[in-house]
């Protein structure tokens, strides 16, 4: 994930060309350091066999210098495309903010194209990320060869949901850059709203102030935060995302999501509560008079059982709601 | 998403510091680095001047990441240290809790046993750091706004333009 580092003010985010092999995701990092000025870049690291063909991955930093104090900086890779190169192609994926997947228009290509994008599901999936919620957008690579599939035919295999895409022919630059700057407004527009309303913390803020016995932990190494509610049970929060584990037979009330009201309206500082225990659905809104935390690293670990008593507060409203 | 973002506030980043040059004058070693996994640098310390540092630290990342693989392989949950050896200098990454990874470049006028001594040492102390840091309260929201406010994304959108205008 994006790194942020208020000491240097430096903003930090890894964007990775995925896609079957050859299909030209070197090429477009080839060009990339080719083309943009030297001091904003460093060097083009590649780890590649003998052939020059991508064994575990090409990197390129790319400074785009400071923007509002901040020192804006890309990491591009790629990774392996060959299908023998899994174990590693799936290792750059880790803490990825932002994908291009570069497909080759060739109509030979086409089942080679969906392979690889079936296997970028499935290595996400394994470090638990969903693709709908990344950043993604496609490169139709070698528009210039022929015979090749119409951008229509691509879109409706690849890209049914119809997200950002470039045609491009990478070797000549066309559409290099194009796809280079819209995944890195993406990505930098992702990491902005992330920090501004860091929804987790504030969740878990509010649920460290409730009822009594109320405990909260982050589940090592992963975004889950494990909350015990007095002995009754339990429920795991991930951003966006709450997921229930239920420790007994009778059904325990499920965040089912929390958004940010900050998001919609501005307002800072309130959050929409969704409930949902069994059929039943709750939907609670609550202010947040202290302006939102910060959003921290994962390694986290929080303890809040301060026997402070609430001032009505909401957990423990919908509780006795629910359940009375 | 699995991870929050990696965010460091620049009180850690000075005991961070202090704790890197201690294990420098203590281990005697020509420089180190602190990594987080994803491969972007945190911080670095000693001699590092002749050092791509942004290169290095996604390298030194993406070995650690295959080693853990290999780890996993036969059996075990990860390998927290490992050791390049050269023929002048060498290299001993160790992990620092869940997410960092420190690097520290060394030569003949130590020895590995040394580096590691201290290394293990700093490597509890930064933990301690980077997880305390992350309950206290930094009063660094101004910071935060002026940071990445909304006009943040129409500088992004002039800057992404300039340099990464059509070139071809």
């Amino acid at each position: 994930m994006a790194s942020i580092n208020y000491a240097f003010k430096e903003i930090s985010c890894k964007i990775v060309y995925y896609g079957p092999g050859l299909s030209g995701k070197t090429t477009n990092l080839q060009y990339v350091h080719q083309k943009i000025p030297a001091q904003t870049r460093g060097e083009l690291i590649s780890l590649a066999t003998d052939q020059d063909r991508t064994l575990y991955f090409d990197f390129l930093p790319v400074n785009i210098g400071r923007i509002h104090g901040f020192s804006t900086k890309f990491q591009l890779y790629t990774v392996p495309g060959q299908v023998y190169y899994n174990a590693t192609r799936k290792l750059v994926l880790r803490g990825v903010d932002g994908l291009v997947f570069v497909a080759d228009s060739q109509k030979s290509k086409m089942d080679e194209n969906i392979e690889s994008y079936q296997n970028l599901v499935e290595n996400l999936s394994e470090y638990g990320y969903n693709l709908d919620k990344i950043t993604l957008v496609f490169q139709y690579n070698k528009r210039d060869l022929s015979p090749i599939n119409s951008v229509e035919e691509i879109q409706k295999i690849l890209n049914p949901k119809d997200l950002p895409y470039f045609e491009a022919v990478a070797v000549k630059g066309i559409g290099v850059f194009d796809t280079l700057k819209c995944i890195s407004k993406l990505v930098l527009d992702q990491a902005k709203r992330k920090q501004l309303f860091p929804q987790r913390e504030l969740a878990v803020k509010e649920l460290q102030k409730a009822e009594t016995g109320v405990s909260v932990s982050p589940v090592p190494q992963s975004e889950q935060i494990s909350v015990a509610v007095g002995s009754s049970g339990s429920f795991d929060i991930s951003a966006g995302q709450i997921t229930s584990t239920i420790t007994e037979e009778k059904p325990r009330p499920v965040i089912e999501e929390i958004i940010p009201e900050a998001e919609k309206t501005k307002v800072e500082g309130s959050l929409e509560i969704k409930l949902k225990v069994g059929e039943i659905t709750k939907e609670e809104k609550m202010k947040i008079e202290e302006p939102p935390p910060r959003e921290g690293p994962t390694i986290i670990s929080w303890s809040a059982s301060k026997r402070s008593k609430p001032k009505g507060f909401f957990l423990w409203r919908i509780f006795k709601n629910l359940f009375h | 998403m699995k991870q929050e973002d990696f965010v460091i506030y620049e009180e850690e980043i000075e005991e961070i510091e202090k704790a890197l040059r201690r294990l420098i004058k203590d281990a005697q070693a020509k420089c180190v680095l602190l990594v987080d996994k994803d491969g972007h640098l945190i911080t670095r310390q000693g001699f590092t001047q002749s050092l791509d540092s942004t290169a290095l630290a996604a390298l030194l990342a993406g070995s650690f990441a295959s080693t853990r693989e290999i780890a996993r392989l036969v059996g075990e949950p990860e390998f927290s240290v490992l050791f390049h050896q050269g023929k002048k200098d060498h290299i001993h990454i160790t992990l620092v809790g869940e997410r960092t990874i420190l690097a520290v470049v060394f030569d003949d006028r130590t020895t590995i046993g040394m580096v590691r001594l201290y290394a293990r040492e700093a490597s509890v102390n930064l933990d301690r750091i980077l997880t305390s840091g992350s309950q206290g309260d930094h009063p660094s929201e101004d910071e935060k706004r002026t940071g990445l406010d909304s006009e943040f994304s129409a500088s992004l959108e002039t800057r992404l333009d300039d340099i990464f205008s059509e070139r071809s």
